[in-house]
């Protein structure tokens, strides 16, 4: 069935979805966004570690192989609002020395762009979502830019437990910058510090799409249609230009919604699915990929968690999932460099403890069970506390997303994940348990441990790498493929590294760039 | 608007109890109260639920109680996308249901290899932890089905989610909870 066209469909109405819709729709764009899961309202947002699962896919569509496989569900987002309805709003930058990798160290790859064309974005995004931290605190690591909308958010004991570790090892802590209210913020509440911001924030202090960027989408006149699972992105008979997209709505029956440009919003994996499974006789390895590199170049996070019991009640139920503290002082790519490591280092301390599910209390004891662990419970239960440290792994070719033979409900092939760290970031991840138990016997506490385990997988990227030509990526700086001028990406699958911060406000702030430069350019682009 | 009206405000949308059948007709009940009523089981033979009380109750006391069978039971049988387990985020395939076919199966096969043909609620309380601390560990002879070690994590999840990922677990370590949209009360 063919809907009447319209300037501009949207794949995915997460984070970056939101925020091209918002733009285009404002510049008087007729926008759709078709959002594979439901339209999630803010009521829906029960505060509860298993109700809160509901939020995530129910089973990955990817096969997941490798070393080190990816970590798919508990990462993605399932409807509006997309894996930011769920994320923890800690609100980093990448800095300077993230941007030239390949150049300065031989390793991993260059971004087409520096620091300093982000920067103003970064400072947009905090203005237009709201943004609470000491932006001048953190010149210590970073070129100056605007103050945030907000000053930082209240401090509790189980985050102030921590600076008296930096300070005893010369490393600093400043508030962290995180995208919650620490005071009412454009008619949405300041935060209570309940603690349940990642199973979904129902009262608008947390800046999930819905209450920011997707809210001004849809007053602007975006359209959203949920359970619409887009398989294919159509292109004209000379391969030249998107058509449209094919997809399957909430009856399951197939669908074309024809526009002028198509943003694929999908996240990192799904869209490298999109785009091979659309191969055409013109783009026979898939859309825009005469490169190969459509779905090349994945790359995670990973965390070494320190915990802490301290004598105090350090009141670990109060604030937010996202830090009270972070710290870039390990952030040189070469910090751990004796210790065969390579790669930046984020640090963060004092998220809110929940009990369940697994990033809960239960879990830092993984090997506690029966009497031992119930005995666990009572004595961490106001005593708890964590340092966590982020870290990235440089890009490899051989961590990708390629196309598996079995196919999902609708016929579309199934994704395959690969995905392994090499040595030098398991050396990474090794190094900063050290140095958190470092810290951690420095605050006094009373009992310290890695929490140590299998070597997880955090946030995605890459898979549709920028770059500056068609033979060395998929996308320019600003998501508009080389190859399709009206096919562009958005999200962290642009990122060709990581860095080790939380992406999301990085997301935000390149959808930002790329939407204006889509909207000033419509004319150009539009098919 | 204070604090405490803030995050009561939205407390008509609670809705943290689960569908169960009793008599026919669909019920809103907690798993704890669904076993205590002798709600009858879905999905899981007699057999299954035996074990999967026996080994809730090895990996967090309480669970047995808290209703984790009826909990499990109840998931499994609706569709996926419905499902609250851990397994969904833990990128097990639907249906769900397999997965605990064959982890409960699993466990009882290396159980009755290892302690002369009982399952696992048939040990005494030594041998279930003897033997739970081997299944952590993979170290298991004779374990046919998922990687012991994940079956270990899931289960104890499931385990953790009914005795203190709830209002009543949060009472019971003596921490508030502080919902903005409550769960029913005690889940």
């Amino acid at each position: 069935m063919a809907n009447d066209k319209v300037d501009v469909v949207i794949v995915g109405a997460g984070a970056s979805g939101s925020v091209f819709a918002a733009v285009l729709a404002k510049a008087g764009k007729k926008a759709v966004l078709l959002e594979a899961g439901p339209d999630w309202q803010l009521d829906d947002l029960i505060s509860s570690d298993i109700w809160g699962r509901r939020i995530k896919p129910a089973g990955p569509p990817f096969l997941l192989e490798g070393k080190n496989p990816y970590g798919y569900v508990y990462q993605a987002g399932w409807g509006t609002g997309g894996a930011a309805l769920h994320y923890f709003a800690n609100f980093p930058r990448l800095l300077p020395n993230d941007f030239k990798v390949k150049s300065t160290y031989g390793k991993g790859l260059d971004w087409p762009i520096d620091y300093a064309d982000i920067a103003p974005y970064w400072d947009k995004v905090a203005d237009d979502v709201g943004v609470s931290g000491d932006a001048k605190a953190e010149e210590i690591w970073r070129p100056p830019g605007k103050p945030y909308p907000m000053p930082p958010m209240r401090t509790f004991p189980g985050g102030d437990a921590w600076k008296k570790g930096f300070e005893a090892l010369g490393m600093r802590l400043t508030p962290a910058a995180v995208g919650i209210n620490s005071t009412t913020f454009k008619g949405r509440p300041a935060c209570i510090y309940d603690g349940w911001c990642h199973v979904g924030c129902p009262i608008g202090a947390l800046s999930n799409p819905l209450v920011t960027y997707l809210a001004e989408a849809r007053q602007a006149a975006a359209e959203v249609r949920p359970y619409a699972t887009v398989t294919r992105v159509l292109t004209s008979a000379d391969g030249a230009k998107a058509t449209g997209v094919e997809y399957y709505d909430a009856n399951k029956q197939k669908q074309v919604q024809e526009a002028s440009v198509v943003v694929l919003a999908a996240w990192s994996a799904q869209n490298p699915r999109i785009m091979l499974s659309s191969a055409t006789d013109k783009h026979p390895d898939g859309l825009a990929n005469s490169s190969g590199l459509v779905g090349k170049y994945l790359t995670a996070h990973f965390a070494s968690g320190t915990s802490a019991l301290f004598d105090e009640d350090l009141q670990p139920y109060m604030g937010t999932i996202a830090a009270q503290y972070f710290s870039y002082d390990l952030y040189d790519k070469d910090a751990h460099k004796g210790k065969g490591a390579f790669g930046s280092t984020f640090m963060v301390a004092g998220a809110a403890a929940r009990y369940s599910a697994l990033g809960g209390v239960a879990n830092a004891r993984l090997d506690l069970f029966g009497a031992e662990l119930a005995a666990f419970m009572k004595r961490a239960a106001r005593s708890y506390t964590r340092l966590n440290a982020f870290a990235e792994e440089m890009p490899a070719i051989d961590n990708r997303i390629e196309l598996a033979s079995d196919k999902d409900e609708f016929g579309m092939p199934l994704g395959k994940i690969t995905h392994s760290f090499n040595d030098e970031a398991v050396a990474l991840f090794n190094a900063n348990f050290d140095k958190g138990v470092e810290i951690a016997k420095a605050t006094g506490a009373k009992e310290v441990w890695p929490n140590k385990g299998p070597m997880p997988t955090i946030h995605l990227m890459g898979g549709t790498i920028m770059g500056k030509t068609a033979g060395d990526s998929v996308t320019d700086s600003f998501g508009q493929t080389h190859e399709i001028g009206n096919l562009w990406i958005a999200g962290p699958g642009i990122f060709p590294t990581s860095g080790a911060p939380n992406p999301t406000y990085t997301i935000l702030a390149l959808s930002l760039r790329g939407a204006e430069q889509l909207a000033k350019n419509w004319g150009s682009v539009a098919g | 608007m204070d604090e405490i009206e803030r995050r009561a405000f939205m407390k008509g949308a609670a809705i943290g109890a689960l569908a169960f059948s009793v008599g026919g007709a669909e019920v809103m009940l907690t798993p704890r109260q669904a076993r205590a009523q002798g709600v009858v089981l879905r999905t899981l033979t007699a057999d299954q639920a035996a074990t999967l009380d026996a080994m809730g109750e090895t990996l967090v006391p309480g669970a047995t109680e808290a209703g984790i069978t009826h909990f499990v039971d109840q998931q499994i049988s609706i569709p996926p996308e419905q499902a609250l387990l851990e397994a969904r985020i833990m990128n097990v395939k639907p249906p769900f249901a397999n997965f605990y076919r064959a982890a409960l199966g699993a466990i009882d096969g290396a159980s009755s290899a290892r302690y002369g043909g009982r399952n696992f609620a048939q040990l005494a309380g030594n041998e279930q932890h003897e033997f739970v601390d081997l299944m952590r560990q993979n170290k298991l002879d004779g374990w046919k089905g998922p990687a012991a070690g994940f079956v270990y994590f899931l289960l104890r999840s499931d385990a953790v989610d009914v005795v203190y990922g709830t209002m009543d677990g949060y009472a019971h370590l003596g921490v508030p909870y502080q919902p903005h949209i409550a769960p029913t009360r005690s889940w």
